[in-house]
């Protein structure tokens, strides 16, 4: 494979052109992040601020509750994230490793499920969160999104390349299946379920349709809808929206950066059908 | 495949027919653990998807407001389904959105591929780089976007301007809108696609290239006549998945053109998941109307996933061996 992809000076220009392409509207973004509104409104643009204020940054702690949307999406992140993975893999493990009677017939469910987008269920989800007397909490936001059949194919695919022997010696040993899903099933399918936890802590940041729905108030919001109020009613002060737009991201980007490679191989598991 | 296959490849299933479950066995006491870890996700699927969707398919046939128990109404809001003329705006937006930006993630996402195959120098930057669109938070690069095309003030016009020609009204035109977010949805969404044509590509044999060089075959050639062919089960995998996002499309059309302002501009963003949210959570008192919209919705996401299945058989290369 290697050997016909030499590289040639034309690769580095076609990397540089399309590197620099993405990223030209994250400088941008940064950029007006570090001007006055006054500088903002030049014509014309100035492309670097000068010179450069954190004016913007502190305007966002006055229009915004940042910290507490901040607190929300990490707290709503890591209780999505620990449900789903419970309510997953205990499913997984009844499906691949005790292979329930039925089991295949539950899968088949399953990988139908996979096919019908969540979206369609926004009306009814509304409806059976309000009778739970449970909108405008942070539970409401991660409530209907913890039982994540996909999650479930993940971990099944996984959970079944756990070598049989091992299972059926702690059985003989009077292990109970739940000491087992934690002991042995758990850390060997252990990147698997990493995958898992990535894959939903970015979908629980990309929300944006349920939170609006469901959560009313500013102090129940996640950093994503919460930006997108502040569109609403400061329009023009873009270098306050553009520093919120930086804050917001940087967490998330910074994590991805700590663990490139994990997030790389859980893309690459999404496309796993 | 043979049909005495020395292992079963499904482990104990062929074995749970001539093994009775009585209760208090061995294999039932196995099966009963099963079922209990199971609850959890049964139960969350009965509530959120099964009755749930029942529920939408109830309210469908209902006059149901923000208030107040829906009253059923028969066949009426499938009726008004027939005859809405912001049904059709809002599907022509959205089919005409997956038109644009599904081409333009598969060619985006290809070149990104390509380009990842090399080994160069600050390869793994520029990894990161293709992957930055995927975690950073969307709102904030739809909202950047909508910066840059700010008609007075952004950057691409004062581009344009700087260029001689005229400004352009990006979010008053329909044309401007179908640009403006078509881009933002590549943009949003090429990352995952590259990597999986990426993964796709290096399950390429190399000898097919060898053998292919040395009868002479030039790198664009090479690349019609083996990468793209051998590629298609990837690329038949990204095709569909892109073209289920775009047809649920809304976070970018909501904060680019938002409900509040009540324009005509809204309008050229107007997609059906944005509609149905419009008319149960905006415009209160239309839920049973627009259940029967996100109803329509969820058959023309199966119809697109069956037709493009279907295509898959015709023309994905799946090899020898199945």
């Amino acid at each position: 494979m290697l050997i016909q992809y030499r590289v040639q000076r034309w690769t580095y220009v076609a990397v540089s052109f399309v590197g620099l392409l993405i990223l030209a509207p994250f400088a941008w973004m940064v950029s007006t992040a570090l001007m006055t509104t006054a500088q903002t409104l030049q014509i014309p643009p100035n492309i670097i601020p000068s010179p450069a204020t954190l004016d913007g940054t502190r305007e966002v702690f006055n229009r915004l509750p940042f910290a507490i949307l901040l607190y929300n999406t990490v707290a709503v992140s890591i209780g999505r994230v620990i449900c789903t993975i419970i309510i997953c893999s205990m499913a997984a493990y009844a499906l691949a490793i005790i292979k329930v009677p039925g089991a295949k017939f539950i899968l088949l469910v399953i990988l139908a499920l996979i096919m019908v987008p969540g979206d369609i269920f926004i009306i009814p989800s509304y409806s059976i969160i309000t009778s739970m007397r449970l909108t405008d909490t942070l539970v409401a936001l991660a409530l209907p999104s913890l039982f994540d059949v996909f999650g479930v194919f993940l971990l099944y695919q996984f959970f079944r390349g756990v070598p049989k022997e091992l299972i059926e010696a702690a059985r003989i040993d009077g292990a109970s299946h739940l000491r087992i899903l934690a002991t042995i099933v758990v850390p060997i399918a252990r990147s698997g379920i990493i995958s898992l936890a990535i894959l939903t802590t970015l979908a629980e940041w990309k929300e944006l349709l349920w939170p609006i729905v469901v959560n009313r108030s500013i102090d129940k919001m996640t950093l994503g809808p919460g930006l997108a109020l502040l569109r609403g009613e400061y329009t023009t002060d873009w270098n306050v929206l553009m520093a919120a737009g930086v804050l917001a991201a940087l967490p998330m980007v910074i994590i991805f950066l700590i663990l490139q490679k994990r997030f790389i191989a859980s893309f690459a598991r999404s496309g796993l059908k | 495949m043979t049909s005495a296959a020395p292992f079963p490849l499904n482990g104990a299933e062929p074995q749970s027919g001539h093994r009775t479950l009585w209760p208090g066995g061995l294999k039932w006491r196995q099966a009963r653990a099963g079922y209990l870890f199971l609850i959890p996700l049964l139960a969350g699927l009965i509530v959120f998807r099964f009755y749930a969707f029942g529920y939408n398919v109830w309210l469908s046939f209902t006059k149901a407001g923000a208030f107040g128990p829906p009253r059923f109404i028969g066949l009426d809001n499938y009726r008004r389904l027939l005859s809405d003329s912001q049904l059709v705006v809002a599907l022509y937006n959205t089919v005409k959105f997956a038109l644009i930006a599904v081409p333009g993630v598969v060619i985006v996402s290809l070149l990104c591929a390509l380009l990842m195959q090399y080994r160069f120098r600050g390869e793994s930057v520029f990894r990161a780089i293709v992957f930055l669109p995927a975690v950073c938070l969307p709102t904030a690069i739809i909202l950047v976007f909508g910066w840059l095309f700010q008609t007075q003030y952004g950057l691409v016009n004062a581009a344009i301007q700087a260029m001689g020609s005229s400004p352009v009204s990006w979010f008053g035109s329909e044309a401007g809108v179908t640009a403006v977010v078509s881009l933002i949805v590549v943009y949003l969404s090429f990352s995952v696609p590259a990597i999986i044509l990426y993964a796709g590509m290096q399950d390429i044999p190399s000898d097919v290239y060898q053998a292919a060089m040395l009868d002479g075959a030039g790198p664009v050639h090479r690349f019609f006549s083996i990468t793209l062919p051998l590629l298609t089960p990837s690329l038949f995998f990204v095709i569909l998945t892109s073209t289920i996002g775009i047809l649920k499309l809304f976070d970018t059309v909501y904060i680019l053109l938002p409900p509040v302002d009540h324009s005509v501009s809204t309008n050229y963003g107007l997609t059906l998941v944005y509609y149905y949210y419009y008319l149960a959570f905006v415009d209160a008192g239309q839920r049973g109307y627009a259940a029967a919209v996100s109803l329509f919705l969820l058959i023309l996401i199966l119809g697109v996933s069956i037709v493009l299945l279907r295509l898959q058989r015709r023309f994905v290369h799946y090899g020898e061996d199945g």
